[in-house]
Parts: structure tokens; C-alpha cells; sequence
């Protein structure tokens, strides 16, 4: 029952955030200066009727908010029909306009590219956590030795270096033998098989090692705190006691209490997989969400922005909401907070 | 012990590093392959493009010794590998920041020299205002200069195998006009009637003269009818499919993929011949110093834009050469002229400006924001405009003392000793000074605004964001911004931003500078068939907006683009694009 509560309350409180995000992301892109149309528009001298054809075309030519022209006309219904209103009936609708650049549905971009960030950003997740959880673990367990004392040079060291520059190193370190950008050579496609996604895989190479390098350290830092707190428990003590070997106390009584935050960290990661890899897809070029949503700042197209900070949002909230569920299952004494 | 550590923290960085890249180490490079190939074809396009610059009729003739050649090439093939491989294209690779926003022509805004690969237009342009024939061979015009008949090229066909006889051309810039196009309609705007007197014969009617014909007709892409015909705006605006690349323009669309490449092959049946490159990949880099590694490494045969940054890294580059080109840049100090706008009184003194002009080191603006590759300018249409530039005007020369010495005898003096000279009214001559927020601009704005103190001028520099920028136009709420512009062939856009309409919402008026005489030149220029007396009005009009200054142009600017000198020559150079159709269509791959 306590846990039916806890889920129910968690969750309406991922829906509320979400409606938050909702209004705020709409009323960013209106507070901005300068006129949209002006940013669809470049030619020079296209005529004023055009223009309003365009404005019209958009939906920027009703009112932000609310129409009081309308509302005083007698006209209820009508005075309804604003961009705010358009902006909610087409979100319920699954519809997030079209981009100003390609006039291209905003949902099919953001398709198109998700799959993408996806394969960069797996590869370079898992690498991270699974070695992150393993290096952290020894150096708790060797805690105070000049292994961890490495181990925590390193990942501080790591931790530091600036994604983008880390990559542009790498990349120039590797030029000649590895592809500097792209995701496939031109002409190559999913059709031709292994051909492509071997192609794929070494375009792949440098961005996930990048990535890997940079999110490792984070699990090994988060990791050996996490576990060396839980060595100083009275209960490893106990274990130790009981003639338990190391690899079992490691394993069964440090590894599970310290996952927690792991579990966390592991949520985050991939609830800002869709966002997170902006540098990364910038300096290798690669055709993902996050390079959209760079190139979209660059060209000011504004719904564009607007799809992908609201996936962006979306999937952090998903993600926390499933880290919290989690933790309802991992440890009991969640549900009384 | 020290050494074990280190040695840890090496192993560990190879670790995370390496393991996991091994896979990828092991696949054969695919460009061993393609060099042994791309030498056989190399003899037989360089013939073809020798073919280009002669006259049409001998053009059959060599054609056909080519073809005999290739046959040779084919054989020479056969005979040294018992196993023939099929011969592979000559394929340029280009790096880009951007492809382009959409295949579709009537809306799509970028990469214009990628779109005249696909499409013709009736009149082409060899040099900056150098005007050569496209699809119509040639064109008269009546003495009144409201009929002009072009005689359009036979045996042309679009892509898709369609004809393009002059009904067909007629069709196109009917379809334009009736719909609007935003992309070039507004170009046609004259333009009466179109009509297909035989196949090869179009004859336009205008509404009043024009003074740039072949300027207005080499922005129209003659489109296919088989493509567009019956599409009501919204279908035309929608419309997606590749077919919007169909035209009959050298190389026809292959393959986009928007975000990573786009693959153009040649058109065999061009009506110059079939092109010397066969294959154009365009390949879209994130960011321009990625593209330059790119380049060093190969990928990419040629860039579209180097950073100024990386120009010194490639200038010594084996293989790599850089192609400088004058463009149609410039860059400006806007000076707010506007009777209603927010600048101080001081600002539309005559005197004032021209001490500003005194102050302005254009030179040092060169040397720094440009690392040389741009000049220092004079009038607002620059010198890679040839004729119609105004070569009479000289410059003001960068000198704070003069600059001084105007202020003072214009009564603007410094009274209470703060170094900010005073107006007779008391108010301190202290300007706003805006810019766009990127690092160039930045650069600009410092030695506009040291320059200014010097002679007692306070404009502190302040970089904003480029839509809050645009957002101060409609109220002329600003007092100096730093701008530029890339301008077109024809002087006439750059005339039209300082007319009166353009202050409206919507327009392009910058400045705010609106003056009677000035409006009626332009009109008056727009209209005048007689290019020598054009010219001299445009020059006029040059000349009275560099003495009221409603800009003070800084530089006229070069672009830099670079290119794999082992793998192509030969590309001419356009207004800083060596991609540009008739740049590019030179081009051959080396030996």
C-alpha cells in the first residue's frame, strides 16, 4: 500500500514537472528578440504579401496568449485560438511543428536523428559503467594504496578535461587512420550490410572512446565513495569476521548497498543520452540529436529547439521517475520518506 | 615507485582508451583502391575539359576523338590487370559546415552554388558582373528596351529526359511568377509577358526598362514542368522528393541524407558536354576546424570556407592550396541617420562624421580581424564589382590629430577635462557601440572604439546577441553598429538599402538614411538600358553616400577556400567560390 503511495506520488510529480516544462519551453522561444519571420525569410526583397503569407503559414500571425479583440466581439470560441493554443492542441496531437530551415515536420527530424545518438551514445555508456563500477570497486577496496591513490588521479584527471577538447585531441591524434567525422562514408547504406556498419563501427571508434574516457571516471569516482562508506559499516566488519571471502563480501554486502547511487547516476546517463552527447556529435560530426540542436541555434530555427529541449526534458523526467521506482524495489526504506 | 604509478595511470589511459578501437584498426582503407583507379580516367577528362572552351561546332568533332580515347584507355586497362575491375568515377569530395536546408528550390535558402550545379538559368555569370550565355544563346533587345528576344539552346533536356525548347523556359517563368516563388520571383517583377515565339525563340515584354537584364535573369532557374506543373502553393511548398532537383544543369541529385552527405553525378547529356568530374559528394562537418583536419587527412578534396585561424596551419601544407578570392563582402560602421532615431544630436553633424571617418584605422582592421585578407574600403560597392565600383573616390586617411583638430573647430571641446569632448549644449559625446557577439566583430569593435577615444569620443565596445541586434532596426534604437553584408553582382541591392521604403518594417534599410535626390537615382538607375550612363549615375550615388556617411565602409573582404592540390586543379576562381558553377566546371583531376 505504502508503495502504491509512493509510485502514485512520484509520478504525479514527473506530470507536473513535465507541464511545467511544457509552458516554460513555449514561452522561451516567445521572449526571445527579433521577429520569426525575419528568420525564415532571407530574401531579400521578398514582397510584404508574401511575408504575412508566411506569417500566416506559421500560425504567427494570431496572438501569443489569448484574443481579446475576439473575447470583447462576443466571440468566445475564437478568442481561444492563439499560438498558445495551437501550440498545446498540437503537442496533444503529437505534432511539433515545422522547422524553419527544411520546413520539415519538427517529430520526423527528431526521429531521424534519435536513432543515431542512440548507437553513439550506448556504446560509450556502457563501456563507462561497467568499467567505471569495476575500477571504482578495487580502488575502495584498496583504499589508501598508492593503486587508488592512481586510480583517483586519474579520475579526477579525466573527469576534468573538457569533452570537446579531449575529442578535437584525440581526432587529431588519429587522422589518417580513423575517420575525423561523419557516420558513414557517403554512398554506403543500411542495404549494403555488413559493408555499412563496419564503416559505422570505425566512425564509431573515436567518439565512443571519447565519451567512454570522459564518463568513466564519474562511475569510478561515484563508485569508490560509495563503496568505501559502505566498508566502514559495522556489518562488512561482521562479514569480515565471519571468515567471508573478499569476493563475496565485495559482492554481496559492499556492490548491492552502494548501488544506489549508482543507480542514479546510471538513470541520469541515459535520461540525457538524447541531449548529452552535444559536444561530442559536434566535434565528430556526427548526424545525432545534439548536433541538430546546435546546428538549430546556429540557423535560429525555433521549433526545431522547441522538439528537441521538450524530448530532452522528457526523457531526464522518464528517466529520474524510473530511478525512483527502482529505488522503491532496492531499498525498503525508500517509501517512508 | 614514482614509475609504477605512472606507469598504472599509462596503462589505464590505454585501457579505456584502445580496447576497444582495435576492431576498427583492422578494415582496408578503401582510397588505395580508388587512386589506382582515378589515374586511368585522369587522361581521358582532362581531354573533355579542353573541349569546354572551344566554340560549339568543333566541340562534336573532339568529342568524338575522346570517345575513341576512352575505348583506347578501356583496352590499355583490359590488357595490364587480366581481371578488370568496372572503372570508378572521378569523384570530388567537398567539406561543408551545412549542405542545405531542402531539395526544394522555391524555399530553400542555402548553398546556392550547390543548386546552379543542378539548374540553368538563361543568363550565367563567368566573373563577378561578367555575363555569358546559359540556356539562351544569345538576346537583342528592342529600342525602347521593352522587348527582349533570347534564343534558347536546341536539344536540351532536363534530367528527366523531358525537353527544354523555349516553350518550356517560357512555362518556367510563367509558373514563377503565377506562384510566386520566393526564392526569385521577385527578380521578374518587370516582366510583362513571356511567350515561346517558335522552339527556340523567347520573347519577353516588359512593363518599364530594365538597367541589369542578364543580372535579374541569372537568379531564375528554368524548372521542369513535368515536375511541377498542377502543384497548388501549399504542394509546392511541401513539396520533398529529390525530383525537386531536376533541372538540366550539369549534375543531377543523387542522394541526400540530410545531416551527413549528399552525392550529385554527372549529367552525361549537358549541353556543354558531359562534366570532367563525375561524381560530387558533399560531406557536412560540425564545425570548420574539424573540416580543415579533414582536409589534411584526405577525406575531403576540397573545403568550402577556412578559418581565418587555420589559414597560417595550411598555408605551408604539402598538397593543400589555399584559393583567395575577392568576394562580395563588406563591412561596415552603421551610423544611425535616422530623423526619429534615438542617437544623440551630435551624431548628424557632417563634422562629426567625418571625424569619426578620421579616426577609423581600417588598416589595423585588416591586419588584425582579417590577418590581411581583406582591404580597406571606400564606397559601399566594392572593388570586385569592376565598373561599378568608384574608383575616383579616396579614401579618408586613418588620422586621429585631423580627427581632432575637425572636432574642435566644430566646436565640440573637451571643457571639463574627463578626455570626452562636449557639445555646445554640455552633453558628452558618448556613443552607443554595437556588434554581434562572435570573435571577429569583437576585434573590430576594439579598434573602432580605441580609435574614437583618440579623438575624444567615448563608445565603449558592447557585443550583443545577433537577434537582439536586429531587434533595435525598426526603432533605430542604437547610435553605431558594426555590420556587413554580402552583396549582389549588381550594384542595385546595394543602392536600394539606403532608400526611403526600405525603413520600413520588413525592409533593409540599416541606417535610416532617407533622402529625396538619392531615391530618385535609384529609381531612375533601375531603368536606364544605357550600361555607361548607369554606371555613372551609380557612381554619383556612391559618392553622395560617402559624404554623408550613412555607413563608413571598413573592408571589402576575401574569402579563402582550400583544396587537395594532388588530386584536382585548374578550379577558377568566383567571387570566393571555387564551387561555383562556372569555377568549378574547369576543374580536372591531376595526373
Amino acid at each position: 500500500m505504502e508503495r502504491g503511495n509512493y509510485i502514485l506520488r512520484k509520478t504525479a510529480f514527473a506530470v507536473a514537472t513535465l507541464i511545467a516544462v511544457l509552458i516554460f519551453n513555449f514561452v522561451l522561444f516567445r521572449i526571445l528578440p527579433g521577429d520569426p519571420v525575419k528568420l525564415i525569410i532571407h530574401s531579400p526583397r521578398m514582397t510584404r504579401e508574401a511575408q504575412e503569407r508566411i506569417r500566416a503559414n506559421f500560425g504567427l500571425d494570431r496572438p501569443v496568449w489569448f484574443d481579446g479583440e475576439r473575447w470583447r466581439e462576443g466571440n468566445v470560441l475564437g478568442a481561444f485560438d492563439s499560438q498558445f493554443a495551437a501550440y498545446v492542441r498540437n503537442l496533444l496531437r503529437g505534432d511539433l511543428g515545422i522547422s524553419f530551415a527544411s520546413r520539415k515536420d519538427v517529430a520526423d527530424l527528431l526521429a531521424e536523428r534519435a536513432w543515431r545518438t542512440v548507437v553513439l551514445v550506448l556504446g560509450g555508456d556502457v563501456i563507462a559503467i561497467v568499467l567505471g563500477m569495476a575500477v571504482g570497486l578495487i580502488a575502495a577496496w584498496r583504499r589508501g594504496t598508492r593503486l587508488d591513490l592512481a586510480i583517483l588521479l586519474w579520475g579526477l584527471f579525466s573527469w576534468a578535461l573538457p569533452t570537446f577538447f579531449l575529442g578535437i585531441i584525440l581526432l587529431i591524434l588519429a587522422r589518417g587512420r580513423l575517420p575525423v567525422g561523419g557516420m558513414v562514408t557517403p554512398g554506403l547504406k543500411p542495404e549494403d550490410g555488413l559493408a555499412y556498419w563496419a564503416d559505422v563501427g570505425k566512425h564509431l571508434i573515436l567518439p565512443t572512446i571519447t565519451m567512454a574516457i570522459v564518463y568513466t571516471s564519474e562511475y569510478i569516482l561515484i563508485m569508490r565513495s560509495g563503496v568505501m562508506e559502505v566498508l566502514a559499516e559495522d556489518y562488512i566488519l561482521t562479514a569480515k569476521a565471519k571468515g567471508l571471502s573478499t569476493l563475496r563480501i565485495l559482492r554481496d554486502h559492499a556492490l548491492k548497498n552502494a548501488m544506489l547511487p549508482m543507480v542514479t547516476m546510471i538513470a541520469l546517463t541515459f535520461g540525457y543520452t538524447v541531449g548529452g552527447a552535444i559536444q561530442v556529435e559536434t566535434v565528430f560530426s556526427w548526424p545525432g540529436i545534439g548536433r541538430l540542436m546546435y546546428e538549430a541555434v546556429q540557423k535560429r530555427d525555433y521549433p526545431v529547439l522547441q522538439g528537441s529541449f521538450l524530448l530532452l526534458a522528457v526523457s531526464v523526467i522518464v528517466a529520474n521517475l524510473l530511478a525512483d521506482l527502482l529505488y522503491s524495489v532496492l531499498d525498503p526504506r525508500v517509501k517512508a520518506d | 615507485m614514482r614509475k609504477n604509478l605512472w606507469k598504472l595511470l599509462v596503462t589505464m589511459a590505454i585501457l579505456t582508451t584502445f580496447i576497444p578501437g582495435l576492431a576498427g584498426c583492422a578494415t582496408p582503407t578503401p582510397e588505395v583502391i580508388e587512386k589506382v583507379v582515378t589515374q586511368i580516367i585522369k587522361e581521358t577528362v582532362k581531354e573533355t575539359i579542353i573541349v569546354e572552351g572551344t566554340p560549339q561546332v568543333i566541340e562534336k568533332e573532339v568529342t568524338k576523338v575522346v570517345e575513341k580515347e576512352v575505348t583506347k584507355v578501356v583496352e590499355k586497362v583490359v590488357t595490364a590487370t587480366p581481371e578488370p575491375k568496372p572503372v570508378e568515377p572521378v569523384t570530388l569530395r567537398v567539406g561543408m559546415t551545412y549542405i542545405w536546408d531542402t531539395a526544394n528550390p522555391t524555399f530553400g535558402w542555402y548553398n546556392y552554388g550547390l543548386r546552379y550545379l543542378l539548374y540553368d538559368t538563361l543568363v550565367e555569370e563567368a566573373g563577378i558582373s561578367n555575363f555569358v550565355p546559359g540556356l539562351a544563346e544569345s538576346w537583342t533587345v528592342s529600342d525602347d528596351g521593352l522587348v527582349w528576344t533570347f534564343k534558347i539552346r536546341e536539344g536540351v533536356t532536363f534530367h528527366d529526359g523531358t525537353s527544354c525548347t523555349a516553350e518550356d523556359v517560357a512555362w518556367s517563368l510563367n509558373w514563377t511568377i503565377e506562384n510566386e516563388i520566393e526564392t526569385f520571383s521577385f527578380y521578374l517583377i518587370n516582366f510583362q509577358e513571356i511567350i515561346a515565339l517558335d522552339p527556340t525563340t523567347l520573347q519577353v515584354t516588359l512593363s518599364e526598362p530594365v538597367g541589369n537584364m542578364e543580372y535579374l535573369l541569372m537568379y531564375v532557374w528554368i524548372l521542369p514542368r513535368s515536375v511541377w506543373e498542377g502543384m497548388s502553393y501549399d504542394d509546392i511548398m511541401e513539396f520533398e522528393d529529390f525530383a525537386a532537383g531536376t533541372g538540366t544543369g550539369p549534375y543531377k541529385l543523387i542522394e541526400w541524407v540530410e545531416g551527413e552527405y549528399l552525392i550529385l553525378e554527372a549529367n552525361e547529356n549537358y549541353f556543354r558536354g558531359d562534366p570532367a568530374i563525375d561524381r560530387v559528394v558533399y560531406q557536412e562537418y560540425a564545425t570548420e576546424d574539424v573540416m580543415v583536419q579533414a582536409l589534411l587527412a584526405g577525406e575531403v578534396d576540397v573545403i568550402d570556407t577556412v578559418p581565418s585561424t587555420a589559414i597560417q596551419t595550411l598555408e605551408g601544407v604539402e598538397n593543400v592550396e589555399l584559393a583567395v578570392m575577392w568576394s562580395t563582402e563588406i563591412d561596415e560602421l552603421i551610423i544611425n541617420s535616422h530623423e526619429n532615431g534615438t542617437q544623440p544630436a551630435s551624431l548628424n553633424d557632417p563634422a562629426v562624421r567625418l571625424a569619426i571617418a578620421y579616426a577609423t584605422d581600417k588598416q589595423q582592421i585588416v591586419n588584425v580581424a582579417y590577418l590581411g585578407y581583406a582591404e580597406p574600403a571606400t564606397v559601399v560597392v566594392p572593388a570586385s564589382l569592376g565598373k561599378w565600383h568608384n574608383s575616383d573616390i579616396v579614401d579618408i586617411p586613418f588620422d586621429p590629430t585631423e580627427g581632432c583638430r575637425i572636432l574642435e573647430e566644430a566646436g565640440y571641446v573637451d571643457s571639463d577635462g574627463d578626455g570626452i569632448r562636449e557639445d555646445d549644449d554640455g552633453n558628452p559625446l558618448e556613443y552607443r557601440l554595437y556588434a554581434t557577439e562572435d570573435a571577429t566583430p569583437a576585434r573590430i569593435l576594439e579598434i573602432i572604439s580605441d580609435g574614437l577615444a583618440q579623438i575624444g569620443i567615448s563608445a565603449p565596445p558592447t557585443l550583443m546577441d545577433e537577434d537582439s541586434l536586429i531587434g533595435l532596426y525598426p526603432d533605430f534604437d542604437f547610435d553605431l553598429i558594426y555590420w556587413g553584408w554580402g552583396l549582389d553582382p549588381d550594384p542595385d541591392f546595394a543602392m536600394l538599402i539606403f532608400t526611403c521604403d526600405q525603413r520600413e518594417e520588413g525592409g533593409w534599410n540599416d541606417s535610416g538614411y532617407c533622402d529625396e535626390k538619392f531615391d530618385e537615382m535609384y529609381i531612375q538607375q533601375g531603368t536606364m538600358v544605357d550600361q555607361e550612363a548607369r554606371r555613372e549615375l551609380i557612381w554619383q550615388m556612391q559618392e553622395q553616400l560617402f559624404e554623408e556617411r550613412p555607413y563608413i565602409v571598413l573592408t571589402y573582404v576575401q574569402n579563402v577556400q582550400a583544396f587537395r592540390s594532388d588530386r584536382f586543379t585548374d578550379f577558377g576562381l568566383y567571387a570566393g567560390d571555387i564551387l561555383w558553377k562556372s569555377a568549378f566546371l574547369q576543374a580536372k583531376p591531376v595526373q
